[in-house]
């Protein structure tokens, strides 16, 4: 008896901390803490100091040449004597093939993502799914490789029949359908139905043939078309977008799969069909998130170097006419990547300055639009939940 | 609209949704079967006597008695190549001047081929470039050689408004009426005999070191430079990454703090990769000065940054799928909160958080961008560990651009070429299809 006591006392003491123990714990714990908050923000400061460093080299230049060439003008010699710097076209090239490879992968993207989170069941999604993580797994330079290596010969060589054939296989069903349903619209008011049928296919053909000739004269135009060279804006455009593709689905599934069970069943209660809800009611309510998406792999695209630098053609004019994707571009990535070997002897020179001043602009437009896309979030995931 | 319209448009949005996967299944096959197959034909071809011979004089494999053999005869039907050569520059010897001026182009470009099919002939000096020392190793090539030989080559000027169209001219008809006709059917029919093809399992194209540029040997030390480089970036942003993962998870509060360094994470994961190689030239290299120059610590470091927020976001993810239950279960029981992360919430989580690691490896590998200017050199032998810290290296993602952009004969290494897109693509993929197979497994084990 007398020795459970003791023993139970001294187990009980064992839980008795002394003040000053407390104290010393408290503090080991703060300082842990700390320490862990200093870990934590080492991200922050890498942030930091990347822009620290790169404006740092970046402004030497526009002291040196000022703002007005690099932005207006689109003579770029920085080798000649005197050198010039005027980076409009390329500026003008990455904006153009970043748009031709939104142009691809937006609409592709978003109906990828709404085919993933609405349409597909769970069995099939769960093979869809690698496939797209391997899209974006495989090596830029890969891709680079695939480009210039098997795209662009193919493109120099049959460009003409593969715009055509990509015309009418993408083209035709859509103008199908808008036969159809153009053909029913334009019947509707139509009272009689002994009427309306023979109306409505007559329509149908006069329309199908005026789609016809139209599908065959800009394929016959497209089967025309001489591509000089392979390694043009085309080229890495449709490359670009596939690279882009991962981010805009993923991203945009994760805004689809936000909206919830509830407005969908509301939909469909309504008697809306599948397509009709998707459209209408789960598109509207993930917009902003799908909006960010769209940012993101526009991102992706204009920060993109190795398919740019191998497979654009890196000539540096604006195109004529303006949007001739089938000319060769240069872009800002490519232009950083490509001229550092000849600048790097001459560290101090404006040439080697301007090539952080071109960093520095897709630094700045890369950090706005990330900013911009995760307010976009933000918000959306509010509204969600507070609905 | 009438019903049957409505559902004929509700099906078309559903063909629409499945075409668009089914491209995007069909890209990643169009890039992956030709750099597949053409890869594969870096390690496994046909390879002539020349390979042999190249494999026993530089890298001492092979069966010294048997190549020896072998190179009797093929060196009968060669014998006979080279005494039709020496037959014709006799007969040149006599011709007139104009005459031998005629066929004197054209001759030179048929030794040039056999050169390029057997090596040096006859009565030429040692060459110094590895290039030149040995024929064809390759029958493939060998056959694209043997066209150069028969044919050559003309362009066809007579349209001016269009690009100049080649065309052939066999040789036989230049050499009409001499002594060298006979050559052309005697190596078309023959060349087989002279050079001795054989199906050859070459792994030594991942562990040899390269000849002359790439035109011979293997690609050891990229692969070595792709692997140092992950590594080192590994080792850097992953212990940093985890940590900073769990203080967003365990201790941050929501706050103006946390809630700017999430933002930084974000900025981070969206700063283009060129801007990173911009910024390891600039402050690795330029300011802190970690190396004279480009070397794998600068290169290592700036990848390290480059995924540290895939690093923490996968770990952050990893952390906030184990079941609260674990945690409340481990502080009931008396344990502090450190210990709880240290023996209940890692272990837990750590299989999601290599996941993540696993994934950012691949990353490291590929990219190219951030190791232009902080790390990769065209040419270079294999580094020894020691000399991470100072000297720069080949790596895959680099050589890959090089040799297909730089190189001074693309075209002629593209088996190559492919053959490291292949290893980098399959290194890459490899890992991801690993982390895809680690997480599979443990949603399995997480709902139990």
């Amino acid at each position: 008896m007398n020795d459970d006591a003791a023993s139970n006392q001294g187990r009980s003491s064992a839980f008795i901390v002394s003040a000053k123990k407390r104290k010393i714990q408290k503090i080991t714990r703060k300082s842990g803490e700390a320490t862990l908050l200093l870990i934590a923000s080492f991200v922050a400061i890498v942030v930091l100091f990347i822009f620290w460093f790169v404006a740092r080299d970046a402004v030497p230049f526009f002291r040196l040449r000022g703002f007005q060439e690099f932005f207006t003008s689109s003579e770029w010699y920085p080798a000649d004597d005197p050198p010039q710097f005027g980076a409009l076209a390329i500026i003008y090239g990455s904006l153009m093939i970043t748009f031709g490879s939104a142009l691809i992968a937006v609409p592709m993207g978003i109906i990828a993502s709404i085919c993933l989170s609405d349409i597909l069941p769970f069995s099939v999604r769960q093979y869809v799914k690698p496939v797209i993580e391997m899209l974006a797994a495989i090596p830029s330079v890969a891709f680079g490789f695939f480009a210039l290596v098997v795209f662009a010969p193919l493109l120099q060589n049959f460009g003409g029949p593969i715009l055509m054939w990509t015309w009418w296989v993408i083209a035709a069903p859509f103008l199908l359908l808008a036969v159809i349903v153009a053909s029913e619209l334009l019947t509707a008011s139509i009272a009689r139905d002994s009427l309306k049928k023979p109306v409505r296919t007559v329509l149908a053909i006069a329309l199908g043939t005026v789609a016809l000739l139209f599908l065959y004269f800009i394929g016959h135009h497209l089967q025309g078309l001489v591509i000089l060279s392979g390694t043009n804006a085309l080229n890495v455009s449709i490359i670009l977008s596939f690279m882009a593709l991962p981010t805009i689905v993923s991203v945009s599934e994760d805004a689809l799969q936000a909206v919830g069970r509830e407005l969908r069943e509301g939909s469909y209660a309504l008697g809306a069909t599948r397509a009709e809800t998707i459209i209408k009611t789960v598109l509207p309510a993930a917009s902003s998130g799908i909006l960010a998406a769209v940012i993101l792999g526009i991102m992706r695209a204009l920060g993109e170097t190795m398919v740019v630098w191998m497979a654009s053609g890196n000539s540096s004019h604006i195109p004529d006419p303006f949007f001739n994707y089938l000319d060769s571009v240069r872009t800002l990535t490519a232009t950083i990547a490509g001229d550092m070997g000849e600048a790097d002897q001459v560290t101090g020179s404006a040439r080697f300055h301007v090539l952080f001043a071109m960093g520095l602009l897709l630094l700045v437009v890369s950090f706005v639009s990330n900013l911009v896309s995760e307010r976009i979030v933000v918000r959306q995931r509010k509204i969600l939940s507070g609905q | 609209m009438n019903l049957g319209t409505r559902k004929l448009l509700d099906r078309s949005f559903t063909a629409l949704g499945f075409g668009s996967i089914v491209i995007m299944g069909l890209a990643l096959l169009v890039v992956l079967v030709p750099i597949v197959s053409n890869g594969l034909g870096a390690i496994v071809f046909r390879g002539t006597i020349e390979h042999r011979k190249l494999l026993y004089s530089e890298f001492r494999r092979g069966d010294a008695n048997e190549l020896e053999k072998e190179e009797a005869l093929s060196n009968e039907y060669r014998q006979n190549v080279f005494t039709m050569l020496s037959a014709f520059e006799n007969e040149m010897a006599q011709m007139d001047d104009a005459e031998r001026d005629r066929y004197q182009a054209s001759y030179d470009q048929v030794k040039g081929s056999l050169r390029a099919l057997f090596g040096p002939v006859p009565g030429d000096t040692q060459p110094e470039l590895t290039r030149f020392c040995y024929g064809q190793t390759r029958w493939d090539k060998a056959e694209e050689k043997l066209h150069n030989l028969l044919y050559e080559q003309k362009w066809d000027y007579s349209n001016p408004d269009v690009i100049a169209k080649p065309y052939d001219v066999s040789r036989a008809t230049t050499f009409a009426g001499t002594s060298l006709v006979r050559l052309f059917p005697y190596v078309e029919q023959n060349l087989d005999k002279m050079l001795l093809p054989e199906w050859t399992f070459y792994w030594g194209f991942i562990t040899d070191s390269s000849l002359d540029a790439h035109f011979f040997g293997g690609i050891w030390p990229e692969v070595q430079g792709t692997i140092f480089l992950a590594i080192g970036a590994m080792l850097f942003a992953f212990p940093l990454g985890v940590i900073a993962a769990v203080y967003f998870t365990e201790y941050a509060r929501d706050g103006f703090l946390t809630s700017m360094l999430r933002s930084a994470n974000s900025t981070l994961a969206g700063v283009p990769s060129i801007v990173f190689g911009l910024f390891g030239l600039a402050f690795f290299i330029n300011t802190l000065h970690v190396s004279e120059s480009k070397s794998v610590l600068a290169g290592s470091l700036t990848l390290a940054i480059m995924i540290l927020p895939t690093i923490i976001r996968a770990a952050e993810e990893a952390i906030l799928a184990v079941p609260k239950t674990y945690k409340e279960a481990s502080l009931s029981l008396g344990s502090t909160k450190w210990n709880t992360i240290m023996t209940v919430i890692l272990p837990a989580a750590l299989p999601g958080i290599l996941t993540g690691g696993v994934i950012s490896l691949g990353r490291a590998a590929g990219e190219t961008a951030p190791i232009i200017f902080t790390a990769a050199v065209s040419v270079g032998t294999a580094i020894g560990l020691g000399d991470v810290l100072s000297s720069p290296t080949p790596a895959l993602s680099w050589n890959i651009y090089n040799l297909a952009s730089e190189h001074e004969a693309a075209a002629e290494i593209r088996h190559v070429q492919y053959g490291m897109v292949l290893s980098l693509v399959m290194i890459v993929l490899l890992l991801n299809l690993s982390a895809i197979v680690l997480r599979a497994r443990i949603s399995k084990k997480l709902k139990g």
